[in-house]
């Protein structure tokens, strides 16, 4: 409350009205058509013609107005105000608020307050704070919208209502941006809004920088990343997706602690980054003088877990990829990885049905959604087919009648998948063995088209190097991957725990990785166009030796899920892109 | 028979085209057990007599054990024989690596469950499945073997007999001499007490799930360790103590955790309390309406603390960046959003030397509240930190080994409130010094090198002001506060991010708790003006510039956000591995961490202690 004391002390606004005469020429080029949703500078001189300001507002075009200039000249005018307001010994940046209600309460608790009623008794007396987003001025009464963390309400202030002079201070001090504690009384307008009905009201937090009204707010894609606050007042919305962000990674945690699993931390700075195939980030540790990767996923410190006798581990965690970006890959990026013993890929199907049901119903209390124009259903079970019948459905090719023989595969691959562009063609024909193949096709042909959510059972052993073999099929590994929307959310096997199968995998894996690369640097020195690429497979893969000493003391028989909690957020808050969803992005550096 | 229940439980068969899953195939052999119970009842009547008595015998006899002569073994000899046993297991069509075992109880619930049995009753009608690892393993003929179950963080014997199980007489001998200490088993049998009261688990098949190549490090209580799973386990504020581990190596307990977790037992318990004490601020703060947000943890500025920061690079982007050293200037930005009440809880690096205290990654929980400051802050401080010694441990005391492991545990006392000390009052009250009001004068500067020299206090260069005040506080404050200790209101100088104190020119509104000595939250009302912190960052820079590269540096976008204005908030952090220290009797912050940061090896991990 100390801000309050301070701000209620008297003020005398005729001498600050000097100054700000000056300012005037900023009203003619105001930055919305919008009449009421005012942005700052129109405050700066709604003081001496607090009536005209609406009218005045509404004629104005449309012109941009975030250059540069008009935003020191702002600063400068409201740095005065800051000046202005110490020197009436006011602190602009005040250290505490108690309220009683956030917005949201009011509007709950006022529901059935009738148009023009007014309630005063003592536990009507409310406390609210928050920013104003916009005001509307006459000559002894004013509006403004306050905007807190649950919602909006309004402030009604009267000239007579306010304590001392207050409303001088109000009209003269007070712009949009602004974040004000008020107290008062109950009122519904007879315009059906319902509002604090002001005694006295204290500046917390003196806003020296003019609000982008929404449009361009949302118009500026880059700035909504780059300053993402700006972006999140500008569109309560984007605030809201954070806060169903925290409720999906919250929902999915009491979901599997309920089932008895444990939260783990493991390493972000590994010796060797090993549990999936990307290229790592690399940092180097001064006191330890050596190299350190930073982690491309949690798999093989959550295993040793297991190995260490924990049944049920979990993580929640970032995870780093020295990749490009997309509306699908931020470099750091959040999954949960969970490990349970004893168990096998079945169980991992219903854990990933029970995650993704319950954080939808947690968001919308239903499981049909939309996502960008698409219905989906999310009603269990969800459909469970093999890839090779999926790719066998969309192409009519039967990868178990092809026989071993991969270059006649290719052809026949080729031939019946017709017109293919060039960059689809070389990757079949750069596959390496039938299981590649059999993957190259499905992510090209069928997985854009799995909207609804499918899993997709038993991949091919040679892209799966930590999946164990099917119990039935050579060949094929017990591992599936859940598809929404034609994206990948979830990768989930019955976990490899034969130590000497593992090391002969792992090698392989690293044996291929160098082939590419020496081959890749072969190339390059014909093409200068295929730098790029060489970069991309120039990183170092190394076997994890400590990984596989710990599968020789014996892993449990288990299954383990990977889940991609950024894409799944998408998919339930209806985000077209990971930028949406993810608070302050990697950007490029700005030009 | 052998063969038969392995294909059959594991799934093992290779070429195997019969296809049904785990769960039905455990079933039908549940359903072959019972059509052969009746025949076997009175066979097993008979047999259950010398059970008996054999059982009763087996701890307190010394008797050959079948693993002995494994373990006489070198150890490279004893992986390849393993390896060739497995090999051999393959060739003839088995996987040695079932899929799948269904448990139908954890051995904490079977012990839960069946502890109250009366010594010698069994309940042969019961079926239950376990499963876990052998710690150990004793034969007290062919035809009876006992093992130490463990798993869950508890333990139950296994008490193998011939005339139970469904295999011959010499296929159960040949099947039980190939289970070696270390493997992974599961066990589906009726359970039962010994004759001296030992809960144990009588099997009727018996797969090995997984198998252990290495030597197991033996256990140190040796076999017949009584009523074992009944001991008290260690629980959170307690003592340990582990110089009395089985295995006591530290090299090997944090470079090969797994074997760490497996031999004492204590140490999962660890990382449970960690556990427990992060979802304990978890649900506190979630109460408190607080949203766990995540932000970045690579910067292009490392901000919001003073800390060398590791550097890596993004290729595609051609992009320097690096790991977050605080999430602090982040998480303000979102208050400034509109995010009232935010909070994270996650990783910091720091390119710091390893010590006791030290690793280079590390993890905090930072929360920001908007219209709170910090006397609020350490109100809800002693609410939660008291709450959860409460919750965690059933009283507000806890015991620790502040001063080794040979020297009596000290009491640490978390019963609100706590002490607060203002610093520099308490300071110059202690060391009889009067410090110049204007901290960032040259005189300043001059007078706290003199008391340093005086108290013989180092500083190591640069002896700025701040560096010279946080020695000073150390040595006569920090050593004081045992039990939580307030240090509040620190100098301008040395929070460069903290509100200026209302009402006390020169300092601000921050307080760091103290316990044992050691840091554990840090927190203040938040600079928000401005204009202010960009001048304080301005005066960081002229410590930079004096070769404290420890100073902070600006940033420009966090100023920028503060000019949209940050409601008047209050910040805290808190170090969750000194937390779990504390509640651990942990001396070494390498006892909380799964992996922690170790010096590169030359030589592969030693295999086995």
């Amino acid at each position: 409350m100390e801000a309050l004391k301070a701000c209620s002390v008297s003020l005398n606004p005729l001498k600050h009205l000097f100054h700000l005469g000056s300012s005037t020429t900023l009203i003619r080029r105001p930055y919305s058509s919008y009449a009421l949703i005012l942005c700052c500078r129109s405050s700066t001189t709604t003081s001496t013609a607090a009536g005209s300001n609406r009218n005045r507002n509404r004629r104005l075009s449309s012109t941009s107005a975030s250059s540069t200039s008009d935003r020191d000249a702002v600063r400068a005018i409201r740095l005065k105000k800051v000046e202005e307001l110490r020197s009436k010994g006011l602190e602009p940046y005040a250290y505490r608020w108690d309220r009683t209600h956030t917005a949201n309460q009011l509007q709950d608790l006022y529901r059935n307050l009738g148009d023009g009623e007014e309630l005063n008794s003592e536990e009507d007396h409310v406390t609210v704070a928050g920013r104003i987003v916009a005001r509307r001025a006459f000559g002894k009464l004013a509006f403004f919208t306050l905007r807190d963390d649950s919602g909006i309400i309004q402030l009604y202030c009267e000239k007579e209502r306010l304590e001392s002079n207050q409303f001088e201070q109000l009209k003269t001090l007070v712009d949009i941006g602004d974040i004000l504690g008020a107290s008062g009384s109950i009122k519904r307008t007879e315009k059906g809004e319902l509002s604090v009905y002001v005694n006295s009201f204290a500046i917390l937090t003196k806003s020296l920088l003019p609000l982008p009204d929404k449009y361009h707010g949302l118009t500026d894609v880059d700035k909504r990343y780059r300053q993402r606050y700006v972006d999140m007042i500008a569109n309560p919305e984007v605030a809201d997706i954070f806060r169903k962000r925290a409720k999906v990674v919250s929902e999915m945690r009491k979901t599997v602690e309920s089932i008895g699993f444990v939260e783990v931390e493991t390493p972000v700075l590994q010796g060797a980054a090993g549990g999936a195939e990307a290229r790592p980030f690399v940092t180097y540790h001064n006191s330890l003088g050596r190299d350190l990767y930073l982690r491309i996923a949690t798999e093989l410190h959550l295993k040793r877990m297991l190995v260490g006798g924990f049944e049920k581990v979990y993580e929640i965690g970032r995870i780093f990829r020295n990749e490009g970006l997309s509306t699908r890959h931020n470099p750091e990026f959040t999954t949960i990885e969970m490990y349970e013993a004893y168990s096998d890929y079945e169980s991992m199907i219903n854990m990933a049905e029970e995650i993704v049901t319950r954080c939808a119903l947690a968001i919308h209390g239903k499981l049909t959604i939309d996502y960008q124009g698409v219905e989906i259903c999310l009603e269990r079970p969800w459909r469970r087919e093999t890839m090779h019948n999926l790719v066998k459905e969309a192409t009519g090719i039967d990868f178990n009648e092809l026989g071993n023989d991969l270059k006649a595969a290719k052809e026949v691959t080729l031939r019946i998948l017709g017109d293919l562009d060039n960059k689809d063609k070389s990757s079949i024909e750069a596959c390496s063995s039938l299981g590649h193949l059999l993957n190259e096709v499905f992510e090209i042909i069928v997985e854009p088209k799995l909207l609804q959510p499918t899993f997709v059972l038993d991949y091919p052993v040679e892209i799966s190097p930590l999946a164990k073999p099917h119990r039935r099929h050579a060949g094929l590994t017990e591992r599936f991957e859940l598809f929404i929307c034609g994206r990948e959310l979830a990768n989930a096997f019955s976990e490899l725990t034969d130590p000497v199968d593992q090391r002969v995998r792992l090698e392989e894996q690293v044996r291929q990785h160098n082939a590419k690369k020496t081959e890749v640097v072969l190339e390059t020195d014909h093409a200068d166009g295929k730098t790029k690429k060489n970069e991309d497979d120039s990183y170092e893969v190394t076997l994890d030796d400590d990984f596989l000493t710990a599968l020789e003391y014996g892993m449990p028989p288990a299954s383990g899920m990977g889940l991609g909690i950024d894409r799944l957020v998408m998919l339930l808050t209806n985000s077209a892109s990971i930028r949406d969803v993810i608070a302050f992005p990697v950007l490029k550096i700005q030009q | 028979m052998e063969e038969e229940i392995a294909k059959s439980v594991s799934e093992i068969s290779v070429d195997s085209s019969s296809a049904v899953s785990g769960k039905t195939i455990s079933k039908n052999a549940l359903k072959k057990e019972l059509k052969n119970k009746q025949k076997e009842e009175e066979r097993r009547r008979k047999e259950e007599e010398k059970a008996k008595q054999a059982a009763a015998t087996a701890s307190s006899q010394v008797k050959k054990s079948v693993a002995a002569d494994d373990e006489d073994m070198d150890p490279t000899q004893y992986l390849e024989n393993r390896i060739k046993y497995l090999a051999a297991q393959k060739e003839e069509g088995r996987n040695p690596y079932p899929h799948k075992f269904f448990v139908s109880l954890t051995i904490p619930e079977y012990i839960e469950k069946y502890g109250g049995l009366s010594n010698g009753e069994h309940q042969e009608d019961v079926t239950v499945s376990l499963a876990g690892r052998i710690m150990s393993k004793r034969s007290s003929s062919s035809k009876l073997f006992f093992y130490d179950l463990h798993g869950g963080g508890a333990k139950v014997q296994v008490m193998a007999d011939a005339s139970k199980a469904d295999l011959d007489e010499a296929e159960f001998s040949k099947f039980h001499s190939s289970v070696k200490r270390g493997d992974i088993v599961g066990i589906t049998g009726f359970p039962g007490k010994t004759k001296r009261g030992e809960l144990s688990i009588f099997p009727k098949s018996f797969v090995v799930l997984s198998h252990c190549l290495h030597m197991m490090p033996r256990q140190k209580s040796g076999p017949g360790v009584d009523n074992a799973n009944l001991k008290k386990t260690w629980t959170p504020g307690s003592t340990r103590n582990p110089e009395a581990y089985t295995l006591k190596d530290q090299e090997t307990r944090y470079r090969q955790r797994y074997l760490d977790l497996m031999l004492n037992t204590e140490v999962q318990q660890i990382f449970k309390t960690r556990s427990k004490v992060i979802l304990y601020i978890r649900r506190f703060l979630d109460n408190l309406d607080f949203s766990e947000v995540e932000t970045p943890m690579m910067n292009m500025i490392p901000g919001g603390a003073a800390a060398r920061p590791f550097v890596t690079h993004h290729n595609e982007l051609n992009m320097t960046l690096y790991m977050r050293i605080a999430p602090e200037l982040y998480l303000k930005q979102l208050v400034v959003g509109g995010l009232d009440r935010v909070y994270e809880i996650g990783k910091q690096f720091r390119n710091e030397g390893i010590d006791l205290t030290h690793n280079p990654e590390f993890t905090t929980c930072e929360f920001y509240m908007a219209f709170a400051d910090y006397n609020d802050l350490m109100e809800l401080t002693e609410r939660l930190l008291s709450g959860m010694v409460k919750e965690l441990t059933g009283g507000y005391k806890i015991k620790y080994h502040a001063n080794g492991l040979d020297k009596d545990p000290i009491e640490i006392d978390f019963t609100p409130p706590f002490r607060r000390i203002d610093m520099i009052e308490e300071l110059e009250k202690l060391a009889n010094l009067n410090i110049p009001k204007d901290l960032s004068s040259d005189e300043a500067n001059k007078y706290l090198k003199e008391a340093c020299l005086k108290y013989e206090i180092k500083c190591a260069p640069p002896e700025t002001t701040t560096r010279l005040l946080d020695k000073l506080v150390g040595h006569f404050l920090e050593e004081t506060c045992v039990n939580p200790a307030f240090i509040i209101n620190h100098p301008e100088i040395m929070s460069p991010l903290a509100k200026w104190h209302r009402s006390k020119p020169g300092l601000t509104e921050r307080f760091e708790l103290f316990v044992n000595k050691h840091e554990l939250c840090n927190a203040y009302t938040e600079l928000n003006d401005p204009v202010v912190q960009r001048q304080r960052f301005a005066e960081q820079l002229k410590d930079r510039q004096s070769g404290d590269d420890e100073a902070m540096a600006l940033d420009e976008t966090f100023c920028t956000a503060l000019e949209y204005g940050l409601p008047p908030t209050g910040g805290w952090g808190l170090g969750i591995d000194r937390l779990t220290m504390l509640l651990t009797d942990s001396q070494n912050i390498k006892e909380v961490l799964l992996f922690p940061a170790m010096k590169p090896q030359d030589e592969p991990p030693a295999k086995g202690a």
